[in-house]
């Protein structure tokens, strides 16, 4: 695996809490991952630290195998733009765009106009001045245009409507086909991104709870409908992730891919085979592997409650 | 489409070429961030310049007026007014520039070096036109009022134009530093840390002033006043000024860009 993030040990802590704990993560190069996790998860200080904007309490940052802090060989092939990044006051889009023109060196001009056009950006009004949703937008653009080598995404989708937030993903992914790059979005619409992710990274209290490729991941569980014998009988000894019973129907999410055998017998049950979705998988195996440290912090709290499901919403 | 799907059809750029680049290669780009929106650092401080001129020579010819034509040298203040505002611009850089900076990827030493080399470019400016607006006023005796607002004593002693010029640029540079660090370091530590650090700095100028008044210092102070001229005056403050750079960038070394 060629890597284009390597964070090794690394904390962050503040006066009274600890925003990082030791995390370790490894993400590959020209490869779209996704950051989830609840607020305060700790998404934006990793990227913070990941892009040299922040510095860590202890621990090692490498990206294209430098270390970012204060190193103009590898800054310039990075792009972070914050949530609610500051821009200089009385700035218009076009002076954002031109300032982003000179600091990145692959910057595609054409391509930010494009974008302008297409997300409405308007031209004669002050940054400052405009909607959340166009303010995202421009930060979205100097995303995308910097075609910087590792690009990170603060949930950009803050204030987009739906049909701005399509034209985000159908854009940076029609970008991304023609220029490879390393993309992290932090995002808590998993199922909405679920099509342009291809690694999934897991974050809560600071700490790593997951990170895999997402085909993997989707094949790690599958979604059977029937009836309870019928799905009881298929599903087996599996590890039942999530159950909801409908009358005599019951929904049951299992880990564990069937084989030829137990899908003949699908069809013959009349049992329904429903792909389980990105986020109900995510939060069902992440609170899973909370479970044990929450039933430390907290015995009282089950796991349709846990936070770990807050993840996804 | 799928991500996935897209990975394999792609070239895989290269950018070797990016790894060799000296560490300063951006800081033109960098200091040209300053002057991302003109009116900022050129328009507004230009605005100031000359509207407090004019306003000074309008309240001028008034009081030459109401005197009946007659009556001693009178020296205004509003030369001033651009510092300030500069001062002000300066803050606005650590505030805002700098945030905008760090989503450009800049590393803090680059940034640094962008903003003071602007600040620089635009003291010199100012003090080129401080000196051009003195041989404005004595060529028309202060506007027909002797009235000065450029062509003050304390500025043209010993030194003429040119040394007042100088003096000029180097206090506005100060001026400037002045204000970026104290933006900075309110980005940097608590609102409380920032107002004990002004009490001690403010304790600081009244201990020395205890001290020269307590050892009746103060005749050796004016000899020593007397002696400089705008040129050495600027030799102080921009020793002052390297200081504060040196202080900014070591406060801003660990500023971290949160809204």
């Amino acid at each position: 695996m060629r890597t284009a993030i390597e964070i090794t040990g690394v904390s962050r802590r503040y006066r009274s809490m600890t925003a990082l704990d030791n995390v370790s993560l490894s993400l590959e190069k020209d490869t779209i991952h996704g950051l989830l996790g609840r607020n305060g998860a700790g998404k934006t200080t990793l990227m913070s630290i990941a892009t040299a904007q922040d510095w860590p309490s202890a621990g090692e940052v490498k990206i294209l195998g430098m270390r970012p802090h204060e190193n103009e060989q590898v800054l310039p092939q990075i792009c972070f733009v914050r949530e609610e990044q500051r821009y200089i006051d009385d700035a218009l889009a076009r002076h954002a765009f031109a300032a982003a023109a000179r600091a990145f060196p692959r910057w595609d001009d054409d391509l930010a106009t494009s974008l302008a056009r297409d997300f409405r950006v308007p031209e004669k009004t002050r940054i400052k001045k405009m909607s959340r949703g166009q303010r995202s937008a421009v930060g979205v653009i100097i995303g995308i245009a910097s075609r910087a080598e590792v690009t990170f995404f603060d949930e950009p989708y803050m204030g987009l409507d739906a049909v701005a937030r399509q034209l985000f993903y159908d854009r940076l992914l029609a970008d991304y086909a023609e220029h490879p790059r390393t993309v992290v979005i932090s995002s808590h619409l998993i199922d909405e991104i679920a099509h342009l992710i291809e690694n999934v990274v897991v974050i809560d209290q600071g700490k790593i709870l997951l990170q895999e490729p997402v085909e993997q991941l989707r094949d790690r569980a599958v979604t059977l409908v029937g009836r309870a014998d019928a799905v009881a009988e298929i599903a087996g000894t599996r590890e039942v992730l999530h159950q909801e019973s409908m009358g005599r129907i019951v929904r049951t999410t299992v880990l564990g891919a069937l084989d030829d055998a137990e899908r003949r017998a699908v069809k013959e049950r009349e049992v329904e085979l429903v792909p389980v979705s990105l986020q109900q998988l995510i939060v069902r195996l992440t609170a899973r592997e909370e479970a044990p440290m929450n039933s430390t912090t907290n015995p009282a709290m089950n796991s349709t409650t846990n936070p770990a499901q807050e993840v996804a919403r | 489409m799928s991500s996935a799907a897209v990975h394999s059809e792609a070239a895989k750029p290269v950018h070797a070429d990016l790894a060799s680049r000296s560490s300063f290669a951006r800081v033109p780009a960098a200091f040209k961030l300053q002057f991302t929106v003109p009116s900022a650092m050129i328009g507004v401080p230009l605005i100031v310049f000359f509207g407090a001129w004019a306003v000074a020579i309008v309240i001028g010819l008034w009081i030459r007026h109401l005197a009946d034509g007659e009556g001693e040298p009178f020296y205004t203040g509003a030369s001033q007014a651009t510092i300030w505002c500069l001062l002000f611009m300066a803050a606005y850089s650590a505030s805002h520039t700098f945030p905008f900076s760090m989503a450009l990827s800049y590393s803090r030493r680059v940034f640094v070096l962008g903003a003071f080399l602007a600040f620089a470019a635009i003291s010199a400016g100012f003090g080129a036109l401080f000196s051009v607006a003195i041989l404005l006023e004595r060529a028309t005796a202060g506007f027909w009022a002797e009235s000065y607002t450029f062509d003050l004593p304390l500025m043209t002693q010993n030194a003429g134009v040119l040394g007042a010029g100088l003096m000029a640029g180097a206090v506005c540079l100060s001026s400037m530093m002045i204000g970026f660090f104290w933006s900075i370091l309110y980005r940097r530590v608590s609102l409380a840390m920032l107002w004990l650090t002004a009490l001690a700095v403010m304790s600081a100028l009244v201990v020395i002033v205890m001290v020269i008044t307590q050892n009746d210092w103060w005749p050796h102070v004016g000899d020593w006043l007397a002696v400089q001229s705008s040129y050495t005056f600027a030799g102080w403050v921009l020793l002052l000024t390297l200081g504060l750079t040196v202080l900014n960038y070591v406060v801003i070394r660990r500023a971290v860009p949160t809204p």
